[in-house]
């Protein structure tokens, strides 16, 4: 086994060396024996072997009916399951941030200049552009049985375009299948400047919609009779809508909630777009409206109700229950009715949740082999890429995992995967997450006083922390704000307040420390300064 | 032959999709306040698909229909808030001074739970606005509070299409507790008009651009390479208030900016709806009755600010007593469960009957959206918004007991303790058997 195991390290080390020697490097043949293959396409296969060679799936079948190479590195599977590789078609893995940072932020605010012109436009942003490789982050995927991700870019009005990768190592070209997949769309809002609110966000894509048809239909009519019509004037953000309005390449919606995703659909509809619809934790519950629609569907494995749900507003207990209860039947609602769909995980950030929330989508009465599809086939023919992925047919290119325990049972553990051919061993430890780790826990109420020159103001903190990560809400008499960015590393808090004052919306942000009981610092804004001391409100249980 | 099975099988299908048709319930041996046709005692009421079939004493239920017994109760029509912003995702489009491109209706919030607190104080129908940060606003929208429908559902289409405008204090930001680094204009009452006529006349040279080209496009030899102007989603609500398609929804207190507004409105050939809050409204009284001009105001609870120093507790009745169309809003999601209370307010204060002073919250605002035809009394023919009082709605120790929709029961609260009776005890028993009996303390 330990001889295998260098030789394995050998290859690959051998093999990233030699790609840029080579050109085309000739990969490792495997034989992979024994194995129960779920070919998704295709009835299983009790005893089946599969040939690897050079990146691509050579055969597969009844094991008597396979004749082993000679060349090929024999793989005992005996009891273990093969899938094709997972396809997680939503995500913001090895995203690099590109937020602004806090101190950024602020000067910004303090600045005279009028805020930068058009900032939700970002539809020049590209994923591939973008990407930052993490060993760790890599390893959990294949951990989770992900070999292939779409990465979205970070949230705006009008985010980007995602890029489509095969996670066979860490070097980027040979990982990207495609670099402009679909401009990404967001129900969010421009802080600060226009549109400052959701109407503004819906009216902005109308607008610019409207906009890029007429400037296609004045380029097109000065091609025509450039004598008789003038040229019309050069505008980059239009331009790069076309595609999108004009040609209808794949335009995806996050969609938080129910109302968005119907907000989306009347989009597509009054614009003939080649719409997707994404996040959808509440497609079920709008299913008429998808029935309709008809639209590529990527369902988010993320059951904490939206917060304009009336699940999320009722109490504590409700919301809870609604997660756990109601919100895991999601997929399954929408199979019932015969909806095609792929999982993705959107808003979970962690493989392994992800993995774990699609076997309680399972539970809540997903059948198995529709789940195996939504992470396999069906996301591989949104994107167009299901001639070479999506499942265990020979001439596909050998995304393959290697399970103990069949998927989506709870203790299913992935042993191999195979990306682009190439073989990873799984380690089953848990990665350890990076960055500081906080102190302390600060989830709870707390109850916070503002002291500034205008006097004190008294409020109401709800803290949830995951990790060294804060969020929450703050309710005081001038309304309810959000914490949009926390971190507590160490004893040092900081976060951004999304606050609204006399239907103004303005950024807040705090620095200080915390401690089991107390949080104290300051919180600065545009114009000054006030002092903020906070006490836990003990837990009434 | 063909065709008239499919329009059959249509027809059915139409008819079994749920919320194409109200309910049926009969009401019965209430104290009916008809509001426009007197008050019934020992009234019933035949809701039949929705609809107000029948009133009257000792009707004769059909077999089989629910029954409402509302024996001692007084029943009137559904309460109407003419201007409020519950239910929405959003308010105010405060970025930019002008935001007329914005349309609530796109940021309904069908499960604002405040919709609820509504309906516990009788209240029906909506008019759920973009708030007054800006000299105009966006597009406002009328729901049904049907709790637990979707949107769709509350949508009211054949209301008024409304737009709102804001003078004053608010679209100048007189009031903003941080001096923003970059202030917007308008900063003053006379920018405010100034920039709301300005927009006028570009939605005119707008309207104008577009008679243009549709003139030009009859010409078979142009329309080839002829250019339809670009669409503009700002300027397009403003084109159809000055073609009467809209009219306008306007935020004020001042009288003399209030007086300006009319002259706007001449200036353009747009229609007002209303005036919203208008606290100087009783100085005006004459010209707006005048003009037949309508406004949307607090019963009380005046000098909140600078400009709303003014206001008199009589307003709301001696404006109404002079012939002005009033309507009692409550402009939140806490105080609409209690305009039967602002309402009765004006008896106290101005000496309005009973009857005028329910009016305010039911035809009147009716009226001001343009849905008095369907709401806003007991008639035969009237959609079945109803709210049943334990005592009589102006009372101070009344409540609201159940709220109707189109002859569906939303709010029960006799349903709603027995519901919250049951929770508890539930929670209790889960408690007792965590709590191991007997041993050790």
């Amino acid at each position: 086994m330990r001889v295998l195991k260098n030789y394995l390290i050998f290859f690959f080390v051998w093999g990233l060396i030699a790609a840029p020697l080579f050109g085309e490097v000739v990969k490792p043949t495997y034989a992979l024996v024994g194995c129960r293959i779920h070919p998704v396409n295709g009835t299983p296969i009790d005893k089946g072997t599969i040939i690897i060679r050079n990146g691509k799936i050579e055969a597969t079948g009844p094991a008597e009916k396979i004749s082993i190479p000679e060349d090929a590195e024999v793989i005992d599977a005996k009891e273990l399951e093969a899938y094709p590789g997972l396809i997680d078609a939503y995500t913001q893995y090895f995203l690099e941030s590109t937020s602004p940072s806090t101190a950024q932020r602020q000067s910004r605010m303090m600045a005279a200049s009028p805020p930068e012109e058009r900032s939700w436009d970002k539809t020049g942003f590209l994923v591939v552009e973008n990407l930052k490789f993490k060993k760790t982050t890599l390893d959990s995927l294949h951990r989770a049985g992900i070999t292939t991700i779409l990465v979205s870019p970070p949230q705006q009005i009008f985010a980007g375009l995602s890029a489509l990768i095969n996670l066979n190592g860490e070097k980027l070209p040979a990982m990207v299948l495609q670099d402009k997949v679909a401009l990404h769309l967001y129900f969010t809002t421009a802080r600060g400047s226009y549109p400052s609110s959701l109407m503004g966000t819906v009216a902005l894509f109308r607008q610019s919609f409207y906009d890029a048809q007429h400037y296609d239909l004045q380029k097109k009519t000065f091609l025509r009779y450039p004598d008789k019509v003038s040229r019309p004037k050069y505008d980059a953000f239009l331009e790069r809508l076309l595609p999108y309005v004009i040609e209808k390449k794949p335009v995806i919606f996050n969609c938080a909630n129910l109302e968005d995703i119907k907000r989306a659909i009347r989009l597509i509809e009054e614009f003939d777009l080649n719409g997707y619809i994404a996040g959808a934790n509440e497609a079920w519950r709008v299913i008429e409206w998808i029935k309709k629609a008809r639209r590529p569907l990527l369902v988010s494995v993320d059951f904490k109700p939206p917060i304009t749900s009336r699940y999320a507003n009722m109490g504590e207990e409700i919301k809870e229950k609604a997660e756990k209860e109601i919100y895991p039947h999601n997929p399954a609602e929408l199979q019932k009715e015969k909806i095609s769909f792929a999982l993705v995980s959107g808003k979970i950030s962690k493989p392994g949740d992800f993995l774990k929330n699609v076997r309680l989508a399972v539970e809540a009465g997903l059948p198995a082999e529709e789940a195996l599809k939504a992470l396999t086939i069906i996301p591989a023919r949104y994107f167009g890429v299901d001639s070479y992925l999506g499942s265990i047919e020979p001439g596909k290119i050998a995304n393959l995992i290697l399970t103990k325990g069949e998927l989506f049972t709870a203790d299913c553990q992935v042993r191999r995967v195979f990306v682009d051919g190439l073989s990873f061993e799984v380690k089953t430890a848990e990665a350890k997450s990076t960055g500081k780790a906080a102190a302390v826990n600060l989830s709870g109420k707390w109850k916070a006083s503002l002291v500034s020159q205008m006097g004190t103001l008294e409020s109401t903190w709800e803290l949830t922390q995951e990790g060294n990560k804060v969020s929450g809400m703050i309710a005081s008499e001038m309304g309810n704000w959000e914490i949009s960015e926390g971190t507590l590393s160490g004893n040092k808090l900081t976060m951004v307040i999304m606050a609204n004052i006399m239907g103004q919306d303005m950024e807040l942000t705090f620095e200080g420390e915390a401690s089991k009981d107390k949080i104290r610092g300051t919180i600065s804004f545009a114009g000054g300064s006030a002092e903020m001391t906070a006490t836990r409100i003990p837990d009434a249980r | 032959m063909k065709k008239i099975v499919v329009l059959v099988i249509v027809f059915i299908g139409l008819l079994l999709t749920p919320g194409w048709a109200g309910q049926d319930l009969f009401i019965k041996n209430g104290t009916l306040l008809t509001i426009t046709k007197g008050i019934i005692s020992g009234g019933d009421i035949l809701i039949i698909d929705g609809k107000i079939r029948q009133i009257g004493q000792d009707l004769a239920p059909p077999e089989g229909i629910p029954v409402v017994d509302a024996t001692g109760l007084y029943v009137m029509p559904g309460i109407i808030d003419s201007h409020t912003h519950i239910a929405l995702s959003g308010t105010n489009e405060g970025s930019v001074a002008i935001s007329s491109e914005v349309r609530m209706k796109d940021v309904i919030n069908a499960e604002d739970t405040s919709i609820y607190t509504a309906l516990t104080g009788g209240v029906t129908m909506v008019h759920t606005m973009h708030g007054s940060a800006n000299p105009i606003g966006g597009e406002n929208v009328v729901l049904k509070l049907k709790w637990g429908k979707t949107a769709e559902d509350m949508y009211v289409p054949y209301a008024y299409r409304t737009l709102k405008f804001a003078l004053g204090e608010n679209p100048k930001r007189a009031n903003m507790m941080v001096v923003s680094a970059n202030p917007r204009y308008p900063q003053t009452r006379m920018g405010v008009v100034a920039i709301i006529r300005r927009e006028f006349e570009k939605a005119r040279a707008y309207m104008e651009e577009w008679k243009r080209y549709n003139q030009l496009k009859k010409n078979k030899k142009l329309v080839s390479f002829l250019l339809p102007p670009r669409r503009n989603l700002r300027l397009e609500p403003l084109v159809l208030m000055m073609e009467g398609k809209m009219v306008a929804r306007c935020h004020t207190y001042q009288a003399d900016e209030t007086l300006e507004f009319i002259k706007l409105s001449k200036e353009f050939g747009f229609k007002i709806g209303a005036f919203e809050h208008a606290w100087e409204a009783y100085k005006i009284a004459k010209e707006l009755a005048a003009e037949k001009i309508g406004i949307s105001v607090f019963a009380d609870s005046w000098a909140y600010k600078m400009e709303a120093y003014q206001g008199i507790a009589y307003m709301a009745a001696f404006c109404a007593k002079n012939g002005v169309l009033v309507s009692i809003n409550s402009d939140s999601g806490e105080r609409i469960r209690r305009l039967f209370n602002d309402a009765a307010k004006t008896m106290r204060y101005g000496d309005l009957s009973e009857e005028e002073a329910l009016k305010l919250i039911t035809i009147n605002p009716a009226i001001q959206l343009g849905v008095e035809k369907r709401v806003g009394s007991l008639e035969v023919g009237k959609d079945a918004d109803i709210a049943i009082f334990k005592e009589h709605p102006l009372s101070a120790f009344t409540r609201c007991e159940k709220t109707i929709i189109e002859g569906e029961i939303y709010f029960d609260r006799a349903k709603y303790l027995e519901e919250q009776k049951k929770k508890e005890q539930k929670k209790k028993e889960k408690a007792e058997k965590k709590t191991p009996k007997g041993g050790l303390k």
